[in-house]
């Protein structure tokens, strides 16, 4: 059989071809030449929305739909293989090796070439990223988020573990005024002067140390669904958290869940009962349009909010 | 000779490039929106000319047509292993010169239930192979020979106009009989027509 002259098919054609394809398979297509990568390109596939996590310690990047049809870029550093087979990709002739569910890419600037590898991603599909942001993998996620954020690209899941350096504060004021894009953050650590400014905020966020994490913070705090660990919040933070809410406070909140050695059995009441009587109660807001279930535990309290039926 | 009418006794004569002339029945002819879009309401007089199609194709391609016209009704695209082995005969016989003259004729026509065979056959071509055996598979064109192809994108795009005006004139003979509804059902068609070849054009 001889090759197949896959461009010279009808454009409508071309195109049912292309949506019948899985996210691998059109984004090994898309290796094969630019003309291939423009054609694939100009039907714009955003209905498929696509999952895309981006592990910048092993410079791997996954591109999943819904957790399935995985398929891995790995991006390594220059081979020296003359044997290799070469790709144009983004404009770099590159050597790869391929197999049915991964590419190995060899890039003489893996950072750049990283970067390409997002650029050809984001020209397919719209996107939704996951990531973790750490010291040890400045080098690449500095320039990564920088760029995604300029391109206002959503985030799934964006960890980061915060460190005091020009760059990370830079990064750091970059994106705390974009926020919105994230939908679920997670501080995973900290350090000693942490005191984050939040320009604006993720839908959910949950912070692993945080005892930084004052009254203040949370009553400034818009999202939907808060997690706390490690917190130095007390039964008295959490008698004025919950009268907040009664009144009206927190108008986004669904799920709030604090742990805290200071969450105790003591005297210092909430809502005029001590923790234990408090597990399982169902509260409800001043004005009665919703209620919260409350689960307590030793040093914990989870705050499940529901619109009143 | 042509008629308009809804049964699928009817026949309709169908010229290929090369000017010959074959039946079709009106049942089979029926499953090109093309068709349906021109001449349905108003007949033709005389035979269809699509004639940028040779005899073998459009043969072959309204031998699928009458083929389908006794299945149940059109429901999305089937899988591969979902083709009966009729179907699966039918695409078999085929060498890959006259597999594309029937995508190019099926995409042409409109006849939804084919082109969608045909793209599920071409996308199992690239089915679980990495970017090295898809190289293998598909031709990787020259600009020269993208260029080639849009000149031809551009002659169909022309021929389709011709088929058009073509389809109009028919429908302005026909005005003497039932003045207004026809006249309503010309400007219906013409607007259908325009709107069939601003799309065709616009790829």
């Amino acid at each position: 059989m001889p090759p197949f002259p896959l461009l010279r098919l009808p454009r409508l054609v071309l195109g049912e071809v292309f949506k019948s394809l899985s996210i691998g398979e059109k984004i090994q297509l898309s290796f094969c030449s630019k003309k291939v990568s423009t054609q694939i390109n100009n039907w714009r596939l955003y209905s498929q929305k696509v999952r895309v996590y981006l592990d910048m310690y092993s410079h791997k990047i996954e591109v999943s739909q819904n957790g399935e049809d995985k398929f891995k870029i790995f991006n390594r550093c220059d081979s020296t293989d003359p044997d290799m087979q070469q790709l144009q990709i983004e404009g770099c002739t590159v050597p790869v090796i391929c197999f049915t569910n991964e590419i190995e890419i060899f890039w003489k600037n893996h950072q750049e070439g990283f970067l390409s590898v997002i650029r050809h991603l984001l020209k397919m599909f719209k996107c939704k990223f996951s990531t973790t942001i750490s010291y040890y993998n400045s080098d690449l996620s500095q320039p990564t988020i920088s760029m995604l954020f300029d391109l206002q690209q959503e985030f799934k899941i964006l960890n980061i573990h915060p460190y005091g350096s020009e760059d990370y504060n830079f990064l750091w004021n970059k994106i705390s005024r974009s926020f919105e894009l994230v939908d679920d953050f997670r501080i995973l650590s900290c350090f000693d002067d942490f005191r984050p400014v939040f320009n604006s905020w993720p839908q959910k966020i949950t912070i692993h140390s945080s005892y930084w994490f004052t009254l203040d913070y949370l009553f400034a705090c818009p999202c939907t669904n808060i997690t706390i660990f490690n917190s130095l919040l007390n039964n008295k933070d959490l008698d004025e958290i919950l009268r907040k809410w009664k009144a009206g406070g927190f108008p986004n909140l669904e799920y709030l869940e604090i742990h805290s050695d200071l969450i105790t059995n003591n005297e210092t009441t909430i809502l005029g009962m001590n923790i234990r009587e408090l597990d399982r109660k169902v509260i409800q807001t001043d004005d009665g349009s919703k209620k919260a279930t409350i689960d307590t535990g030793i040093g914990r309290i989870d705050i499940a909010v529901t619109p009143f039926e | 000779m042509t008629s308009p009418a809804s049964s699928s006794e009817v026949k309709y004569l169908i010229e290929s490039s090369e000017g010959n002339t074959f039946d079709v029945s009106g049942a089979a002819l029926r499953q090109s929106n093309t068709f349906n879009a021109m001449f349905l309401n108003i007949g033709a007089d005389g035979p269809i000319p699509f004639t940028d199609y040779n005899e073998a194709t459009l043969k072959k391609v309204f031998e699928y047509c009458e083929h389908s016209v006794n299945e149940e009704n059109y429901s999305g695209p089937k899988h591969q292993d979902d083709l009966s082995k009729w179907d699966l005969n039918f695409f078999n016989e085929m060498d890959q010169k006259m597999f594309i003259d029937v995508i190019n004729a099926s995409n042409f026509l409109d006849i939804e239930r084919l082109t969608s065979y045909c793209c599920e056959r071409i996308a199992r071509m690239l089915r679980g192979k990495n970017t090295q055996e898809m190289i293998k598979v598909i031709t990787l064109p020259t600009a020269e020979e993208l260029e080639a192809k849009q000149k031809v994108e551009e002659k169909k795009a022309a021929a389709a106009k011709k088929v058009a005006e073509k389809a109009a004139e028919t429908a302005e003979k026909t005005e003497t009989l039932e003045e207004l509804p026809v006249q309503q059902l010309v400007q219906t068609t013409r607007n259908k027509l325009t709107r069939k070849y601003l799309s065709f054009s616009n790829e």
